[in-house]
């Protein structure tokens, strides 16, 4: 069973079409990435699922159900924008209030182990206004957490986070898919942890769906490139964007060929006109630069 | 891991309860709740100890001579002719308005809100928690007042005589009161929900009761009033019976049914940003 799907979602902010025909596919179970550019209509679909806003045409099914239903509605975690938290009570406290919202039975318990999921054991007591970003966004996904949701909603989650923040946040997240059987959608600019963790993706392009794929659809379209590096980089890039189609450098100082057939044929064809290759490798492209590519194309 | 997937929401009296339980976790851990009862405390003492009116021969008297004048009318004076007939228990109201819209624009600042609905499909609950905790607050408010003014009487020497029966019916008929008037403020934030300011200024406009006083002036003292809120707050005064009562629980639970239907449907039909 397919935990989101979506079929041709509109929805106008007035004379603005935020969302023009989106059709999205979720499988149950999933770590969704969801792509887009600002004002794509990441937010807008999310907030959607989420019951948040109305959409102005299509259908949305959550597990199978109508996204209304009040059910199903109850089993959907959600980390938009900020946590809702009162800023003057302790950690514990905000997540106990939320466990009195959901009518959780044994709240106690069940916040102890959400805390724990999160790695916040020790900041229980801590009041919410104190703690650092990247707390708050860990108490924002146990909030989400709490009432063991099928479902988890998370826009821009990493966002703000240093590197540590990040890998605890990718933890959680590959935590709760694979020990609770949580489908997440998570949406994110930071394209390379979304690649570590996304089972599948969808990016979107001005309301629209451009693309969905999963993560091993990802890895046979990244194009696969040769990196070198030599003593003389200017001559070596005209000589080479002389023979092959896309020739560019990278941020890293490496010359990059795209449509080399064989890294030999590149080194015999420098060396042939007198430059030595101090350096060579194959590499992929990741999701970032396949992003962009599609961007690129889509213009 | 895989596991079997079961969808069930709680029931309406456990959704009910948890939202309740939360709201008044908050009411009782802000100080703005304890503030406003110090302030319903407070006003009456002042208005009682320093007012005072220059009469015929100029001779400077206190305003309200009776201890009971400042809880409520001696009769239902819709048509305000001096200070004295408006000034009583009914401004609880006013400051209950002004703390239900602080209430509400906090859910909505904070994001609680998008939490809430997220999980909530059926708005209700919010409206019918929030009018209850609404009530319950502005109830607290008018015995604070109530104290405030007993004491602010016997420290002012001012006059104790009251007809008892009618002194709780009326007391009894503003704090029923306190429901259709949290129902009201409760409905004018969800309408008000991105506009603090004018959810605060539209809950002062309704809650002096200008509407009622304009329409009284007009139709002059007429008993249709007690339909509104306002009209049947200034019905429960110091000549009230049991029927005074009654007017007050109909017209309240009426108004908090009719207002929490309204809030509902905007609730469900609106987007929450």
């Amino acid at each position: 069973m397919n935990a989101i799907e979506i079929k041709g979602l509109t929805k106008n902010f007035g004379p603005k079409q935020a969302l023009s025909g989106l059709n999205m596919t979720v499988p149950e179970g999933a770590i969704y990435g969801f792509i887009g550019e600002n004002g794509s209509g990441k937010s807008t679909t999310e907030k959607i699922i989420c019951g948040l806003i109305h959409p102005s045409g299509g259908e949305v099914k959550l597990f199978g159900r109508d996204y209304t239903d009040a059910d199903v509605r109850a089993k959907v975690g959600v980390l938009i924008e900020a946590p809702g938290c009162f800023p003057n009570y302790s950690v514990w406290n905000n997540l106990m209030l939320q466990a009195a919202n959901l009518s959780i039975p044994n709240a106690k318990e069940e916040v102890v182990k959400v805390l724990k999921m999160v790695r916040m054991e020790g900041a229980a007591s801590n009041k919410y206004k104190n703690c650092s970003l990247g707390m708050k966004q860990r108490i924002g996904i146990a909030m989400a957490l709490l009432g063991k949701p099928t479902l988890l909603v998370l826009d821009e989650p990493i966002n703000g986070l240093d590197a540590d923040g990040m890998r605890i946040m990718r933890e959680i997240l590959v935590d709760v898919t694979k020990n609770y059987g949580c489908t997440v959608v998570v949406s994110s600019h930071i394209l390379g942890e979304l690649e570590k963790i996304a089972t599948h993706y969808g990016i979107v392009r001005g309301g629209k769906m451009l693309k969905e794929m999963t993560a091993e659809e990802l890895n046979a379209s990244c194009r696969t490139y040769v990196a070198l590096q030599t003593k003389d980089m200017n001559r070596t890039k005209s000589l080479l964007s002389c023979k092959y189609s896309r020739v560019e450098e990278d941020e890293a100082g490496y010359i990059r060929v795209y449509d080399a057939k064989d890294p030999e044929e590149i080194v015999t064809h420098l060396y042939e006109n007198g430059i030595l290759v101090s350096e060579i490798k194959i590499d992929k492209i990741g999701l970032e630069e396949y992003y962009i590519d599609l961007m690129k194309e889509g213009r | 891991m895989t596991r079997e997937l079961k969808f069930e929401s709680p029931s309406f009296i456990q959704r009910l309860k948890g939202m309740l339980g939360v709201d008044f976790y908050r009411l009782f851990h802000t100080p703005m709740f304890y503030i406003f009862l110090a302030i319903a405390a407070i006003i009456p003492a002042m208005i009682l100890g320093m007012t005072s009116i220059e009469n015929a021969e100029g001779i400077v008297e206190p305003l309200y001579t009776n201890t009971w004048q400042i809880i409520a009318a001696d009769t239902p004076l819709y048509v305000v002719n001096s200070i004295s007939e408006y000034a009583n228990m009914n401004m609880v109201f006013i400051f209950g308005g002004i703390m239900v819209s602080i209430f509400i624009g906090h859910d909505y600042k904070s994001g609680y809100v998008k939490q809430l609905f997220t999980t909530h499909a059926k708005k209700q609950d919010y409206m019918i928690s929030k009018s209850l905790v609404g009530a319950f607050s502005m109830a607290c408010m008018c015995i604070t007042y109530l104290l405030g003014g007993v004491v602010a009487g016997l420290l002012v020497g001012a006059s104790m005589e009251v007809n008892v029966g009618s002194l709780i019916f009326a007391v009894l008929g503003k704090i029923v009161m306190s429901l259709g008037w949290a129902s009201l403020y409760t409905l004018l934030n969800i309408i008000f929900r991105r506009f603090f300011g004018i959810s605060i200024a539209s809950s002062f406009f309704f809650g002096t009761g200008i509407l009622i006083i304009g329409a009284a002036a007009v139709i002059g003292n007429n008993s249709a009033l007690n339909i509104f809120l306002y009209g049947s707050s200034v019905y429960a005064c110091l000549s009230s019976n049991i029927v005074t009562l009654l007017v007050c629980i109909v017209c309240s639970v009426a108004w908090a049914i009719i207002y929490n239907v309204i809030g509902t449907h905007i609730l469900s039909k609106c987007d929450v940003y």
